[in-house]
């Protein structure tokens, strides 16, 4: 499928804007940036606001990297989660820093016993997640046989109505999975947002390049600030596909 | 039962063919312009044959298994199967060859990605030669067929791999790390890249090229930029024979259409040095691409050099409407009524006169409803010896002359003209 979007060459660029959790850190990003983002804070329902600078289009997160790499948006800001799960052809530009989380595997606090006796009889662990690319490639990656149960949301439910064993999801403080009396067993991918571009579009349209230069400066900047060194940190090598065996930290 | 297209295959109706034909035709010529002769080769090459020159096809090619217990695949492109072709049957001849071909390929696509499984390519082979004249070649040839299919604003970016191999060759660093640079250079991952470029005990020349290097663009300066930005990579040798390739295009008269992109990365499986894609504005996926593969026919004992590129079919009729310039085509001149044996020898006369002409049963309104239907440009009658042209309401108007004109270009109703 190839997004018909227009060939006027003075068309606003467009910019898919994720709503939810990442949604004020990218608004204030694109702010920064230099961009006119009037009324993209207070959208009410509207879900494409257009300002003197860009069109921005409010979407869903897992419906970001579908829209860039199709090209109905020129770029975007995703989470590399979803970019990862997506699976989709879009040209990432920038790390952003912000919205960092973890995907994990967690299981029920007291369940390690259980859930390798069961492993050792059946053969497989079942497990629950949003996200089974990601789940099946790093349980492939470790030789562990799985069963696959896609959820849509709450996925820390699984192992207590026993629809699962463990889960793969996303953490930023652990709290919920705590909550639920879940705990963290293995990191399988770090994430934060990335600023990602259409692969035509970083090619033919100047402006996705100068704002990810910008972006790249105003992150580099704010890093400097906090002291942190610009290097390595946020890497986004996923565990699967690792060859020197360098795993991200077990818990 | 009522039945169904498979997921991701699709019927082609008159009107759409005659336009595929048209824009098929426009861009074939031009390919033969430059010497390229048609060739045709089987839906179905052995799996093993592909893999050996694209690597592991699980997931994105149709497999089969035939009676023999042998696994074919349908063709996901057309250079393997050419590649095949000359190591196979040309191998003593001498060269270059110079093929041109538009085929049907298939790929296997998971549902509800809104992909289609087969598409229409059309490309060339330039098969024994090297060097910047040939990828000159190559890349104009590109230039002239986008051209002869009425786009306008397109434009090709090139690079060449033969860059970041040499940048990976003096990392200094253990293959794998250079196979997760090329896997993120080919997903046009930058932040990855950043992020090998940091690693421990890369060297520091690499280090920096790594950095710098995909970020470099522009016109032929950007080869130089890119000199300076790979200092001490060991590219300069690559990145002359670029720089010729270019001077060439200018002589050639398509440079004006020609970027030069050094993010540019197509599969390092398979591509040796030169890497091109098309773009059309406002179309969010590459018109096509291509590239020297030069290792492909060594891998079928038969070692030559070699280039080529593919565009979409499908894709270039996307822009082309976007741009409102698809061709007007037509499948069918007239439509004709009358007594049947007076129509029959009537269309035979006109089909001489090179008229594409069908018979109908009506008259009158009935006629020109037909001719409505079938895009047709006009309603005739035939009255005995003669042949009476009908207007919009179905009233006789004046006989055609004789000898018979040839066919209308354009039509009565929408102005349109004939491809």
């Amino acid at each position: 499928m190839i997004a018909a979007r227009g060939v006027d060459p003075d068309r606003r660029l467009r910019i898919a804007v994720p709503k939810g959790a990442l949604f004020p850190d990218c608004v204030r990003m694109l702010a920064e940036a230099g961009l006119d983002v009037t009324g993209l804070a207070e959208p009410g329902r509207q879900l494409i606001v257009r300002t003197a600078d860009a069109e921005f289009i409010i979407s869903k997160p897992t419906d970001i990297p579908v829209y860039v790499a199709y090209g109905a948006a020129d770029c975007g800001i995703g989470g590399k989660d979803v970019l990862v799960e997506a699976g989709l052809q879009v040209a990432e530009l920038v790390d952003l820093r912000f919205g960092a989380c973890r995907f994990v595997v967690a299981e029920p606090a007291d369940a390690a016993d259980a859930i390798s006796e069961r492993a050792r009889h059946l053969g497989v662990i079942r497990v629950a997640t949003k996200y089974p690319r990601i789940a099946q490639a790093h349980f492939d990656a470790r030789g562990i046989q799985v069963e696959l149960v896609k959820l849509n949301g709450n996925i820390e439910l699984a192992p207590l109505i026993g629809i699962a064993d463990v889960v793969v999801d996303i953490t930023a403080t652990g709290t919920t999975l705590r909550e639920n009396r879940l705990r963290i067993v293995e990191d399988v991918l770090p994430s934060t947002a990335r600023f990602v571009g259409n692969p035509a579009a970083v090619r033919t349209d100047p402006r996705v390049i100068e704002l990810a230069d910008v972006m790249s400066a105003l992150v580099k900047r704010s890093l400097q600030a906090e002291g942190t060194a610009p290097s390595g940190a946020g890497s986004t090598t996923p565990a699967v596909t690792d060859p020197d065996g360098k795993d991200p930290v077990h818990s | 039962m009522r039945p169904v297209t498979a997921r991701g295959f699709r019927d082609v109706l008159p009107a759409e063919a005659a336009e595929r034909e048209a824009l098929g035709a426009r861009i074939g010529d031009a390919f033969s312009a430059w010497g390229y002769g048609l060739v045709e080769t089987p839906v179905v090459e052995q799996l093993d044959t592909l893999e050996a020159a694209v690597g592991p096809l699980e997931g994105s090619a149709f497999r089969l298994v035939d009676l023999d217990g042998r696994v074919l695949a349908l063709r996901p492109d057309m250079t393997v199967p050419i590649a095949r072709l000359a190591a196979s049957r040309l191998a003593s001849r001498p060269g270059p060859h110079r093929f041109r071909y538009r085929a049907e390929v298939f790929r296997e696509h998971e549902s509800l990605r809104g992909q289609s499984r087969q598409f229409t390519q059309v490309g060339v082979e330039l098969i024994g030669a090297s060097g910047p004249a040939a990828d000159a070649e190559m890349v104009a040839v590109l230039v002239e067929g986008l051209r002869a299919s009425g786009l306008t604003g397109f434009s090709v970016a090139v690079g060449t791999v033969a860059v970041l191999a040499a940048v990976v060759e003096t990392a200094g660093m253990p293959p794998a790390w250079g196979e997760r640079v090329f896997s993120a250079a080919h997903d046009r991952n930058l932040v990855q890249l950043d992020t090998l470029a940091d690693e421990p005990g890369v060297s520091a020349a690499a280090a920096s090229a790594l950095r710098a290097v995909p970020r470099v663009r522009g016109g032929r300066e950007a080869v130089d930029a890119c000199r300076v930005a790979a200092t001490g990579c060991g590219c300069d040798a690559a990145l002359d024979e670029l720089d010729e390739t270019l001077s060439l295009l200018e002589a050639a008269g398509v440079a004006d259409s020609v970027l030069v992109d050094f993010s540019l990365m197509r599969s390092f499986e398979y591509y040796t040095g030169l890497v091109a894609e098309a773009y059309s504005p406002g179309l969010g996926v590459p018109l096509g691409g291509g590239g020297r593969y030069d290792g492909v026919l060594e891998t079928f004992g038969s070692p030559s050099p070699a280039a080529g590129f593919a565009l979409g079919l499908e894709r270039i009729s996307i822009a082309l409407l976007e741009q409102g310039v698809t061709p007007a085509a037509r499948a069918i001149d007239a439509v004709l009524g009358g007594d049947a044996r007076a129509a029959l020898v009537a269309a035979q006369s006109l089909r001489s006169a090179g008229w594409r002409v069908a018979i109908s049963p009506h008259s009158a309104r009935a006629l020109v409803a037909d001719a409505d239907r079938l895009d047709a440009a006009e309603a005739l009658w035939a009255e005995g010896e003669r042949i009476v042209r009908l207007d919009r309401s179905g009233e006789p108007l004046l006989p055609l002359a004789t000898p018979l004109p040839g066919p209308p270009a354009s039509t009565w109703r929408a102005g349109g003209e004939r491809s």
